[in-house]
């Protein structure tokens, strides 16, 4: 057999096993859907009843009728925006301060940052949630907002991106008369959109699909984000009865992650593939 | 220093810097370093890896800060001035262009900060596009253009703020040996037009004694010599720019010399040549060395002149370099014709032409012919 053949070959053994693999994947997603198109007392019978007709959207027209989800929606909109958005600043801010900046203890200071990764949160959350008590901010968007702010990540991976900026942008552009914020804004900034949107992307989900925080911080249905809600839709033990409703609130809170996603595709691909790509 | 005020004696034109020194920790880097500059004048830093160059250009431009001395331009001190406020403009050796911006908006950034208005902004950047024939690229982003139209982008703009001063770091250091033939040929038809003082830092001696009307040879944290390339290569200040400018470089040799006539003997094992060096006002000195120039060395029959055996030979076409060695083991490099038929491992005979000989006393400073007609 011909070297290339045989080339060919193996891609189409990775191909077929990728395709597999994807159908995998996929199988508890199409799983949720179709039994979201299903009336709840067909389900009732058997969930296999979802391989075959009748389909109803009757779920779908209940929930914009009786259900939290678009609270709990706005909610994970709301916090999971300003979260990335803070986190987005924030670690700019201390990437660009660790990386051009002198000031006293700043290597110490950066490996205290650098700390925070080993410390899960499990290990302070009973600490911050009396910490939050003492500061009654339970059941408010601060209270779900603040604790995702301290991204270490977040300033380590921005503070390696501003290093790996060539030092003569800045000299040149001080030369240019820029001052140092225009620097920053105008000259650095800009070259650091890939990262940007890596750690964007990353922020946007991990806060989306939290549940431990707001699960504890917020236990007003009106606070709830949807992670939270949609658990604490699943009333009866055994999922027996208005399971197409729940599957139904499940699709719909998939969706703007769906929309994040086709938004982004080309830098979430390109995180996922290793971010080393400048 | 009340020379160069601005405020007495009307506008003082040209750079000076006086007595600078820098230390990067506890590492000196520039020693007392002096040195002026005429107006519109084009200079280069000359010298090998790591003797300061580039860091006296950062002082100059501001982007480090001097330790003593200090800096004028045109009158007045800059040395305590912001960067962007010394009227320099700078080439940086790896371009430094902003690589989101369009060149366009390159050559502009550095005009919109000082609030420049659209249509004098337009007007300069179009001029600075024809001197530069960068005009079909200023819509492109430095990512689509090759190095060698980067190379004129960074230049268009240093041209767009009129700097009373150009500064140049290696410019040429990043472009392959044919661009870089051009682009020298460029830079000196550019500095003919723009009429600017001009500082280029290199570490190619082509470049400096092609380009400069003085050179400044630097070496560990001084200024060895200052002088036009014809001075600098007739007259090196000392046995270091001696061997640094020149290539190949200078034969130097270990001499004896005899003082007692008007002009310097210099006796080397092959003989006792006459040197054009005057007696008079030669210092006491235990080792001597002589300077002899390659093309003041001539390849001769074998027994004629001082005997060598040839190591090496390199046929320029025109010439023939010839590596030779003397019976010590002194390497000497020597020139023959370009038709020359000699081959590695002959005996030759070296024809020294020693009336344009160098010579250098035991501290390595140099002496010299007069030169004709003085
Ligand atoms: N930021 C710095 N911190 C510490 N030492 C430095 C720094 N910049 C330069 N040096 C040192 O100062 C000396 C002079 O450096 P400089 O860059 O001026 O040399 P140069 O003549 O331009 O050399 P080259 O031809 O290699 O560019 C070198 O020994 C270098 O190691
Ligand atoms: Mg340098």
């Amino acid at each position: 057999m011909s070297a290339s053949s045989q080339k060919k070959l193996r891609e189409i053994a990775i191909l077929a096993t990728l395709v597999v693999l994807g159908f995998i994947m996929l199988v508890p997603l199409m799983w949720t859907v179709l039994l979201s198109l299903k009336s709840n007392s067909d389900l009732l019978q058997s969930t296999a009843n979802a391989f075959h007709g009748p389909y109803t959207g009757e779920n779908y027209a209940a929930i914009t009728k009786s259900s939290g989800v678009f609270r709990w929606l706005m909610n994970s909109v709301i916090v999971s925006g300003l979260q990335t958005i803070g986190v987005l600043v924030l670690a700019s801010l201390a990437g660009y301060g660790f990386a051009r900046l002198e000031f006293p203890y700043r290597d110490q200071i950066f490996l205290l940052v650098l700390f925070g990764l080993a410390i899960p949160e499990q290990a302070v959350i009973i600490t911050r949630h009396q910490l939050f008590t003492g500061l009654h901010l339970h059941n408010s968007y601060p209270g779900l907002i603040l604790p995702g702010l301290a991204a270490p990540f977040g300033v380590f991976l921005m503070t390696q991106y501003f290093k790996a900026i060539p030092k003569e942008l800045d000299e040149a552009a001080i030369l240019d008369n820029a001052s140092r914020f225009k620097i920053f804004w105008k000259v650095l900034l800009p070259l650091t959109i890939p990262a940007q949107a890596t750690l964007g992307i990353f922020t946007f989900l991990g806060s989306w699909n939290d549940y431990w925080w707001p699960l504890i911080s917020a236990t007003r249905a009106d606070m709830f984000t949807l992670t939270v809600g949609l658990s604490a839709s699943q009333i009866n033990f055994a999922q027996t009865s208005g399971l197409g409703y729940l599957m139904t609130q499940a699709v719909f809170a998939a969706v703007p992650i769906l929309i994040v996603y086709i938004i982004f595709q080309k830098y979430i691909v390109r995180a996922v593939a290793g971010a080393a790509i400048r | 220093m009340g020379t160069q005020s601005s405020r007495t004696g009307g506008r003082v034109s040209g750079i000076e810097i006086s007595n600078v020194t820098k230390a990067y920790g506890a590492t000196p880097v520039l020693d007392g370093v002096s040195l002026s500059i005429a107006d519109n004048e084009f200079v280069a830093f000359l010298g090998p890896s790591g003797c300061g160059k580039t860091t006296l250009l950062r002082l100059i431009a501001g982007l480090e800060e001097v330790d003593g001395g200090e800096i004028h331009i045109n009158g007045r001190r800059v040395d305590q001035l912001a960067p962007g406020a010394r009227g320099v403009a700078m080439v940086f050796q790896n371009y430094a262009l902003y690589p989101h911006m369009t060149v366009a908006d390159n050559l502009a950034f550095g005009l919109k900060n000082v609030g420049i208005a659209k249509a004098e902004i337009d007007t300069r950047i179009a001029e600075a596009a024809r001197i530069l024939e960068i005009g079909e690229y200023l819509g492109r982003k430095p990512g689509e253009l090759s190095g060698g139209q980067k190379q004129r982008v960074a230049i268009g703009r240093a041209i767009v703020k009129n700097p009373d001063l150009f500064l140049f770091d290696e410019p040429l250091s990043n472009l392959d040996a044919a661009l870089r033939m051009r682009t020298r040929l460029e830079l000196a038809q550019l500095r003919r037009r723009l009429k600017a003082t001009m500082i280029l830092v290199t570490h190619d001696q082509v470049e400096a004694m092609t380009l400069a009307d003085r050179i400044v040879v630097m070496k560990d944290r001084k200024i060895q010599q200052v002088g036009t390339p014809m001075e600098i290569y007739i007259r090196p200040a000392n046995v270091f720019v001696a061997g640094f400018v020149g290539s190949p470089p200078m034969n130097i040799l270990k001499v004896d010399v005899d003082v007692s006539g008007a002009v310097v003997m210099a006796r080397l094992a092959g003989g006792v040549f006459k040197t054009g060096v005057g007696s008079a006002g030669l210092p006491v000195s235990a080792h001597w060395r002589i300077g002899l120039r390659p093309e003041t060395v001539k390849v001769g029959a074998s027994g004629d002149g001082l005997a060598a055996t040839v190591e090496f030979v390199e046929r320029l076409g025109e010439r023939t370099l010839v590596y030779t060695k003397l019976a010590d083991g002194t390497p000497v490099t020597a020139e023959d014709a370009g038709t020359s038929r000699v081959k590695m491992g002959d005996p030759v005979g070296l024809k020294i032409d020693a009336g344009s000989a160098h010579l250098f006393d035991g501290e390595g400073v140099g002496y010299h012919a007069p030169e004709s007609g003085e």
